[in-house]
């Protein structure tokens, strides 16, 4: 048994009240009674600090053995002991012939230098005072002029105890005004430690783990209980019994899955007597898809996973199959060597396959901006700080931010070697500036195995009329108009945008009778080639015309030509065509005007252009296209031929227009050349068009010059455009089912380094301009060095990786096991679970932490095998209940000897009320969805351009997906995330905080989505739930806690639904606001008033303590 | 929450740790010794239910309450307060070398051939009895002069919107750190049990404004816990989120419904004995509340018509600076520690004359009336006003430079900002910039210094609120010392 001694200095006791409650207090949590001073043990007299009268007030000394016998030592003077049940640590301290207990620096010392000593005295050069170095024994120990600050031994001769005790107020240590201040307690500590020799060590994190042997421990078979028993055992504790099988089955469902359980789960489960019911309950959750979804959420806590960049605009990005890509890693059970191999560089897996690749978006995940104004260096800088930083938070628990601007003043990470981790960051290949893209570069596209056959036949059919095209091109002689003499003259060109058809690759719609074509071979009545648009018209208006998919410049003054037929005996009242440019604004009508009842009259929305043309023959008619508002350069996108009853022949629609053609830009190459050069033309694709816009013409290589010019030829000459139609017809399918493809297959972001890596420097308290030392890529020298540099490349990103997985890492698998314990049981071993460093908390349970590290590793990195064995353990199954006796020893429940209970985290509870309710849609995977938002959460913070200005609430199934899926826009996260503590993903986060706060339990009873589940849960609970009020609310209950109400429950919920009840029969048209509440239908069959205090019911159950938590 | 519980027991895990366990203070030891104190909601001593931090305040405060008004887009320190009257001279003239000394500007204006000068078109008056300069577009705000400080050198390091707004609320350019008035909420608690401690407005502006995002992540807790985020009341939808109940759901039922949750819950207490189960019902017992105090704040019937008048038009158009700023008045009233508001569009990088006018109409002759208002009713002195944007604008034009337009890019080496009220001098100009308000020649003050000041006035020592993460003990002014600029305090 470890016992902890206070001594206290009894005559300050007398004086102090204060003190003296320390006194009563500690008597009490040890549960001893008051102890007279007199027989108190005196083992530890010789041991203790001879410190000057008074001034000590307390020291201690740490006893391992029987408390109890020790007790029965001869009187100590002036001296009382205490007994102290709460101390957390794991000891394991080494008993002195004395009776007192050896010191080690990292459980004793280093924590009251790291926060007091080591900002001025520590690892930062820059910062360090007198030249002093406290965190090092060579430091501690070193000869300063004929002094030193640590003698080991001799507390008198060391400077440094001098100066922590000294009166003198320009003397001692640490000084006034740094807020700082050692207490007498620490004070001793130290004393005792440099009486015992100062020894120092390495801080523990930074040690490897060493498997330490499982203690023996009666009745313990998972080796996690053997090592929590025996703390608690020393500890005069035990575990606290089993917990009821409904609590059980509810807490690990909700913690594998983050989903209750069904009534029916329950039930089998209580029912299951077999001894291994539990173990097949932990393997059936870890099988489902939903145990991947849930252990995503923390990792994408810690990916900074997000749907937005997260800077400025903010706009999407696409990012999603990263989040699926987690899920189904956690599913598979990817051995978390790959895990992190994968990661950190993908990329760099020889070979890559594509979840290889889609999981190296870890590294992209990072917010970016594309400001207007912004310095590329500065973000270029930026983005790979992040990516280390968060790399070495999620990998390693340290907290690097700190070595960017100095060296970390209490790890051993120096700014060289930051900036040296940093070198392995900073030449990805994403540029500084995300251009507000949803699929900023590099990026992969996920095409499917059918579409990828069908893009290659596309590809194939696509370059054999390239090649006819080609042919047909090389057979014309093109002389620039422009460089002829004299210049060719003006001369009338027309542009058809209607002939045989709709233009190819648009989307032809009708209203009224279906569209028809008709076919000159067929007899029909045709203007000009083979085939024209004819419409027999019921009563009324009805028209054939398409939007999109096609568009065609208007030409300086251009005229617009169309012919059609009336037919004589069935003649239109009015006809009109219609050109759609962002909308359907122009119009020209002949007829009856009011007729047609489109557009604005007296406006360029509708001009009459007369009556209607003879009826029995072609008619061309002819109108300037600026007399219906179409302006030269605009593009035509969409057009309609309408008409009111009758029959018409319409054909050959198109713009007609006088050029001179050496000095238009369609047929004067020179002429386009000089006015396209230098500037951004999206007609030209990708490549060409950077081409086109970096460099002007005369900095062309031959070969470039080629390319835009064998462009233009097929793409812009008007001369070639009749030559080129049938051609251009017959590939315009085959291009538009190509796009199709590409613009449904799902796109992630993606980790790649430029080829020529960029050079590192040491920047010069975080400047992004302030280079300095140059580094090269290298791990911390705390660490186990990198394996030799390969002879025919520089390290990178997969050698970082290795070197995290290769099993001597000291931090790598002891942060994972920390992590998955933290998920388990509520807090980790380490409770800084974000950091391991000096500055974090130490663990409760050194040995099992690094066990449970050893035992990972040794697994295979078995991600689901570990979480097997930690809720398979007998600590795991306990009750929640808190005695006020382990309140007061062990208020944050580290040591184990109840279950944790805590809140349940955004998600969840959100999934708990759709599941509880059947609203649930369960689909994995995809693209966010939105589901219910308040109005005017991002408008109010959006930039004017942004594409998530406007918050566009899905619909059906979007409405009750799994929160996972919910859409993420990082400037303004949804409010039910962010209300309950989930971070915004703009960094990484190891740990997210559990408030309760009175905008939770607004959120709780109002957000429609609760009260829609509530009034589903109510519907279910009439249909499913039997027949009596009493069974109902039984069923309601169990569905929602996994147990039954106790008769007293049943009874308070009994009469507030019969209040409900009572009111909502007053008030029907209430009732029925309550059940009209959510985009689902109610269900008709129910009276309102009834379903209302049903729902009202539902709403108090959701709402109560036991199912907001996870007990 | 349980402030005072979580407050005691984190002290103690943190003592448990640090000192190996063995120095257990007097106020842990009282709250885990069985005292009853502190297992129900809140401070039983003081009745609050958000009380502040022990030793909170560190010492006498001159402000209870901060109002903070943030215009945001950087408002043109030169066309409002900075007043320059030998810029005429250099109209279209190029701004010396000597003057940029080669400081960086932003990729909008580094491409331009020339940077121009462009002085203001508008006309700056002397104000009050202190003759501070005042331009003309802020005629109302020109005759409360003698109750503001004036700071002309504020500079900041943030040459782009998203990290300088970033930076002027959360003392980092680097998202992740918690607002001002997180802090604030966390140091000092709220004097209201019904209402947030920490409230924000993101009202409308003019519309002809291109007007830049704004971030949650300018009102929320960090890495402190969420409840202190700012509570965003809003002009559009429930004033705050869930506050009403659902259609069909009054006040009565919802009545019912909790009586029946707090004794369902508090079987579960016994059952558990977990002390969160108490403070649960507690907060579902503040919500009630929230939802009757909330609504009668928005509600201006019970204001005089001078009041209203004074505000101008505007005031009764829910969500609009001018009723942002009267309800800023009435949450001060009822014990709101801190009131944000936070009006875009003053981004002019072009058409500045034209839209700045609009943006001055918008928050002028409110910001004014808001300054008057609380001085009226005697809640100035306790009352910290701040004003101001995230940098200013240069002297140059972005763009072409005529006799009636122009435009300005950002300048974060100096701009303006005002403060009233709590603690300040009345009537006070400091700190100078060189003849083209492009450099500070004297007296410059850090946004770092500025925030240090802010939380002096309200009773705060910046170095000692501090909140341990990643490390560091973390701090709203950041680590290096920043000064309280003590020549502004009153």
């Amino acid at each position: 048994m470890t016992v902890v001694y206070v001594k206290m200095n009894r005559g300050r006791l007398q004086t102090s009240s204060e003190a003296k409650d320390q006194f009563d207090f500690a008597m009490e949590i040890a549960g001893l009674p008051e102890m007279n001073d007199e027989r108190l043990l005196s083992s530890t007299v010789s041991n203790s600090p001879r410190l000057p009268g008074n001034r000590m007030t307390r020291s201690f000394s740490f006893l391992t053995g029987s408390g109890a016998s020790q007790h029965s030592g001869a009187a100590m003077n002036r001296q009382i002991t205490l007994f102290l049940g709460v101390l957390l640590f794991g000891f394991s301290g080494v008993v002195l012939a004395d009776g007192g207990e050896k010191l080690t620096f990292n459980r004793n010392i280093r924590p009251i230098l790291s926060k007091n000593c080591f900002a001025c005295h520590g690892l930062d050069k820059k910062k360090r005072k007198a030249d002093l170095r406290l965190d090092v024994a060579k430091g501690a120990f070193a000869d300063l002029d004929g002094r030193h600050a640590i003698q080991p031994g001799n507390p008198e001769a060391s400077e440094a105890w001098k100066r922590i005790t000294t009166n003198d107020p320009d003397d001692i240590m640490p000084p006034p005004d740094s807020d700082k201040k050692l207490d007498a307690a620490e004070r001793a500590t130290i004393r005792q430690w440099i009486e015992q020799g100062a020894p120092y060590e390495q801080h523990w994190a930074f040690i490897a783990p060493v498997k330490p042997p499982v203690p023996k421990v009666m009745g313990a078979k998972n080796p996690v209980d053997a090592f929590l028993l025996d703390r608690l055992t020393r500890e005069g504790l035990a575990f606290s019994p089993e917990a009821r099988k409904e609590t059980l089955i509810r807490r690990v469902t909700l913690d594998l899955t983050g989903l209750p359980p069904t009534p029916r789960d329950v039930e089998a489960f209580v029912a299951d007597h077999s001894p291994d019911a539990w173990d097949k309950l932990v393997s059936e959750l870890q099988s489902r898809p939903a145990y991947g979804e849930n252990m995503a959420r923390y990792w994408l806590d810690l990916a900074r996973y997000a749907d937005t960049h997260g800077l400025h605009l903010d706009n999407e990005r696409s990012m999603w199959p990263y989040r699926d890509w987690v899920v189904r890693a956690f599913n598979q059970n990817l051995p978390f060597d790959d895990f992190t191999r994968w990661q950190l560089a993908g990329d760099l897996m020889p070979h890559p396959t594509r979840d290889e690749r889609i999981a190296s978006g870890f590294n992209r995940c990072n917010p970016t901006t594309s400001e207007g104004g912004s310095i590329n260096e500065e973000f270029i800088y930026r983005y790979a700080l992040d990516r280390t930083t968060t790399t070495v938070e999620v990998w390693m628990a340290l907290t690097a931010g700190c070595a960017v601007c100095h060296d970390h003043k209490f790890d051993p990470l120096s700014t060289r070697e930051y900036y040296s981790l940093y070198a392995f960051f900073n030449s990805a290949a994403d540029p500084a500036m995300d251009g507000n893209k949803i699929d900023t570069p590099p990026i992969l596209k996920l095409t499917t195995r059918e579409d990828q056959a069908r893009l290659k036949e596309l590809d194939k059919n696509i370059a054999a009329v390239d090649e006819k095209i080609k042919k047909a091109l090389a057979a014309v002689e093109y002389q620039d108009p422009a460089v002829q003499t004299p210049a060719p003259p003006a001369r009338e060109v027309e542009d058809v945008w209607f002939e045989d058809g709709f233009p190819a690759g648009t989307k032809p719609r009708s209203s009224g009778a279906p569209l028809q074509l008709v076919n000159k071979a067929d007899g029909a009545r045709v203007f000009s080639g083979n085939v024209a648009l004819r419409r027999q018209a019921g009563q009324g208006v009805e028209q054939d015309y398409f939007s999109g998919g096609a568009s065609f410049p208007v030409p300086r003054r251009g005229k617009i030509f169309v012919s059609c037929y009336l037919d004589p005996k069935d003649p239109p009242q009015a006809i009109m065509v219609q050109f759609h440019v962002g909308g359907w604004k122009y119009r020209a009508i002949w007829g009856e005007e009011e007729k047609i009842p489109f557009g604005k009259p007296g406006t360029t929305q509708k001009v009459l252009m007369g009556t209607l043309p003879e009826t029995g023959k072609w008619i061309r008619l002819e109108f300037p296209a600026s007399k219906v508002g179409l302006k030269a350069g605009q593009k035509v996108g969409g057009y309609a031929f309408t008409q009111y009853g009758g029959i018409v022949n319409w054909d050959r629609l198109g713009v007609s227009s006088r050029v001179e053609p050496s000095k238009d830009p369609a047929w004067s190459y020179k002429i386009w050349v000089e006015k396209n050069q230098g500037k951004r033309n999206d007609l030209l694709p990708e490549g060409l068009r950077q081409l086109l816009r970096g460099k002007k013409a005369d900095q062309w290589t031959k070969e470039e010059g080629g390319k835009i010019r064998s462009f233009w030829l097929t793409h812009v000459y008007a001369g070639n455009r009749d030559l080129l139609a049938p051609m251009e017809q017959e590939k315009a399918p085959l291009e538009k089912e190509k796009s199709d493809i590409e613009k449904k297959t799902p796109l992630t972001f993606v980790m790649a380094d430029l080829p020529k890596p960029r050079e590192s420097f040491v920047m010069i308290r975080g400047a992004y301009d302030k280079p300095g030392e140059k580094v090269t890529r290298a791990v911390p020298a705390v660490f186990p060095p990198l394996p030799g540099r390969p002879k025919d490349r520089d390290y990178n990103r997969l050698d970082l990786a290795n070197w995290l997985v290769n099993g001597k890492h000291p931090l790598t698998a002891r942060v994972m096991v920390n992590r998955i314990w933290q998920q388990m049981f509520g807090m980790g071993i380490v409770k800084s679970s974000n950091d391991f460093g000096t500055q974090g908390e130490p663990p409760s349970h050194p040995e099992l932490l690094d066990w449970l590290a050893i035992h990972f590793m040794e697994s295979g990195w078995d991600m689901k095998e570990l979480v097997h064995l930690l809720v398979t353990s007998r600590a795991y199954r306990q009750t929640s209940r808190i005695t006020p006796e382990l309140l007061k020893r062990d208020p944050e429940n580290r040591l184990l000897a109840r279950a944790s209970r805590y809140r349940l985290d955004a998600e969840e509870l959100r999934d708990q009320a759709l599941f509880v309710s059947g609203l649930l849609v369960p689909t994995v995977g995809g693209r966010g969805v939105n589901p219910y938002q308040p109005p005017n959460i991002w408008e109010p913070v959006a930039f004017g351009g942004s594409n998530t200005r406007f918050y566009k609430q899905g619909v059906g199934d979007d409405l009750y997906r799994r929160s996972l899926y919910t859409f993420i826009k990082r400037t303004a996260p949804p409010p039910f995330m962010s209300s309950f503590d989930a971070p915004n993903r703009e960094q990484s986060c190891a740990r997210r905080g559990r408030s309760d706060t009175p905008l939770q339990a607004l959120q709780l009873m109002n957000d429609v989505q609760q009260v829609e589940a509530a009034r589903n849960l109510a519907q279910r609970m009439l249909k499913n739930g039997g027949k009596t009020l009493d069974e109902r609310i039984t069923w309601a209950w169990k569905s929602v806690t996994a147990r039954a109400p106790d008769p007293d429950e049943l009874s308070i919920a009994r009469n507030a639904f019969s209040q409900h009840l009572n009111r909502y029969e007053s008030d029907e048209k209430a009732a029925v606001e309550l059940v009209s509440y959510g985009e689902s239908k109610r269900d008709e069959n129910i009276k309102a008033s009834e379903l209302a205090a049903y729902t009202m019911v539902a709403n108090l159950i959701m709402n109560l303590d036991e199912v907001i938590v996870r007990n | 929450m349980n402030t005072l519980l979580e407050y005691h027991q984190h002290l103690t895990r943190r003592r448990f740790f640090n000192g190996a366990g063995l120095r257990l203070g007097g106020l842990a030891l009282a709250t885990l010794g069985g005292k009853k104190a502190a297992l129900g909601a809140g401070d039983v001593s003081t009745g609050k239910v958000h009380p502040p931090l022990p030793g909170l305040p560190h010492f006498a405060p001159r402000a209870k309450s901060l109002i903070y008004l943030h215009w945001n887009g950087a408002p043109s320190q030169i066309d409002l307060f900075d007043y320059k009257p030998g810029l005429q001279k250099f109209f279209d003239k190029d701004l010396p070398d000597s003057v940029r000394n080669g400081q960086r500007i932003t990729t909008m204006t580094s491409g331009q051939s020339r940077l121009p000068i462009a002085p203001s078109q508008f006309a700056f008056q002397q104000c009050g009895q202190s003759g501070m300069w005042i331009s003309e577009l802020l005629p109302h705000m020109q005759k409360v002069a003698d109750e503001m400080t004036l700071i002309r050198t504020v500079h900041t390091e943030a040459i782009n919107h998203d990290p300088a707004c970033t930076f002027v609320m959360t003392g980092s350019q680097i998202p992740g750190k918690p607002s001002l008035g997180s802090w604030l909420s966390y140091g000092l608690g709220s004097e209201s049990n019904d209402l947030p401690a920490f409230i924000v407005f993101t009202p409308t502006f003019p519309k002809a404004s291109q007007a830049q995002a704004l971030f949650t992540r300018m009102w929320s807790s960090g890495f402190l816990p969420t409840k202190y985020d700012g509570v965003a009341l809003r002009g559009t939808g429930d004033p705050v989120l869930f506050i009403k109940n659902p259609p069909g759901v009054n006040s009565g039922d919802r009545r019912t419904m909790l009586d029946a949750l707090s004794r369902l819950n508090q079987k579960n207490y016994q059952r558990f004995g977990d002390p969160e189960t108490e403070t649960r019902i507690s907060q579902y017992e503040m919500a009630f509340r929230m939802q009757s105090s909330v609504p009668g704040l928005t509600d201006l019937s019970g204001e005089s018509k001078a009041t209203l008048e004074m505000y101008g038009p505007e005031v009764s158009k829910m969500g609009s600076y001018a009723s942002s700023a009267i309800l800023a008045r009435r949450m001060i009233e009822r014990g709101v520690r801190v009131v944000q508001i936070l009006h875009r569009g003053w981004d002019q990088h072009g058409n500045l004359p034209r839209l700045i006018k609009g943006q001055c109409m918008d928050v002028d002759q409110a910001t004014a009336a808001l300054i008057r208002d609380l001085k009226l009713r005697g809640l100035l002195e306790d009352t910290l006003v701040v004003i101001g944007g995230e940098f200013g604008r240069t002297v140059y034009s972005q763009g072409t430079l005529t006799k009636d337009n122009y435009g300005r890019d950002h300048h974060p080496r100096n701009f303006c900002m005002a403060m009233a009220g709590g603690g300040i001098k009345g009537g006070f100009t400091y700190g100078e910039t060189d003849d083209f308000s492009y450099n500070v020649v004297k007296d410059p003050v850090h946004l770092n210094d500025l925030n240090a000041t802010i939380l002096h006035c309200m009773g705060v020592d910046d170095r000692r609120l501090s909140f341990p993460f990643q490390g560091l003990d973390q701090k709203l002014t950041g680590v290096e010392d920043p000064r309280v600029v003590s020549e502004v305090l009153a």
